[in-house]
């Protein structure tokens, strides 16, 4: 799967693990910031992100601030994903 | 005292879809709706079509409480949420579904969509008890600084059962 791949296949996790009903992909900006200004994200969807990494990827965070850089935009997280997953 | 508005929602199977119907044609623009559990939602939706019937609509104050009741508390959500730690082969608990497994955070929602900063609470009986309803809502009026109350019955105890009943009571 090349990088554009996994960024799609992200892009609708995400809608989905966080419920966002009323967008599309097309609608995220990979590289726009996840929290605050982008998709104004919050923490409890913070943990659902940590979520998804382990669900999907086998990929563990130990805590919320770990996940502060990887999760700045959708391209930092593909990146992460790419690198560190284990299925 | 007097009950001056109210709404009344009964949905079967076919409630979430309508729930979100609502939500499209009576609210908009307001993206934490998806967020809500089915309980929630119900309160949410029932409550802007109440609240879309005053005239002007009541925003952003601290005399209003929020006073509701009903049978399965968030028995829809906590099965939901228990489906995500029922395997441990598959155990993921979800935050997102965990937050709702309280059957006062409807109110919450209510007051934060509308600023209002009186009292609120949530009571789960056995039975409805419509006159003990309105009773205990008049109960806030013990604090001078509220004049009305939203209350009311909203149960939910599946996503395939949904009845609400809101009304506004004032002093």
């Amino acid at each position: 799967m090349d990088m554009e791949e996994l960024i799609l296949e992200l892009k609708n996790k995400i809608l989905e693990a966080l419920k966002l009903e009323d967008m599309t992909p097309e609608d995220i900006d990979e590289d726009a910031p996840l929290f605050k200004d982008g998709l104004g994200l919050d923490s409890i969807d913070a943990l659902e992100l940590m979520l998804l990494l382990e669900k999907n990827y086998g990929i563990k965070l130990k805590s919320p601030a770990e996940g502060k850089e990887i999760f700045r935009s959708v391209r930092t997280m593909a990146g992460y994903v790419a690198e560190n997953r284990v299925k | 005292m007097k009950k001056v508005l109210e709404t009344r929602l009964s949905f079967g199977a076919e409630g979430a879809e309508k729930l979100v119907e609502l939500y499209r044609t009576h609210v908009g623009n307001y993206p934490k709706f998806f967020k809500m559990d089915p309980l929630c939602r119900l309160g949410f939706i029932a409550s802007e079509i109440l609240l879309n019937q005053e005239n002007p609509r009541k925003y952003d104050c601290e005399d209003r409480a929020i006073v509701l009741f009903n049978r399965s508390a968030s028995l829809a959500d906590d099965s939901e949420y228990q489906k995500t730690i029922r395997d441990p082969e598959d155990y993921y608990p979800s935050p997102a579904v965990f937050v709702y497994t309280l059957p006062n955070i409807v109110t919450g929602e209510i007051a934060i969509r509308n600023k209002y900063y009186g009292e609120t609470s949530f009571y789960v009986t056995e039975e409805r008890d419509d006159d003990l309803i309105v009773r205990t809502a008049a109960l806030s009026f013990l604090d001078p600084a509220i004049t009305s109350v939203l209350a009311g019955w909203l149960e939910c105890p599946d996503p395939e059962h949904y009845e609400a009943d809101l009304f506004i009571l004032e002093k």
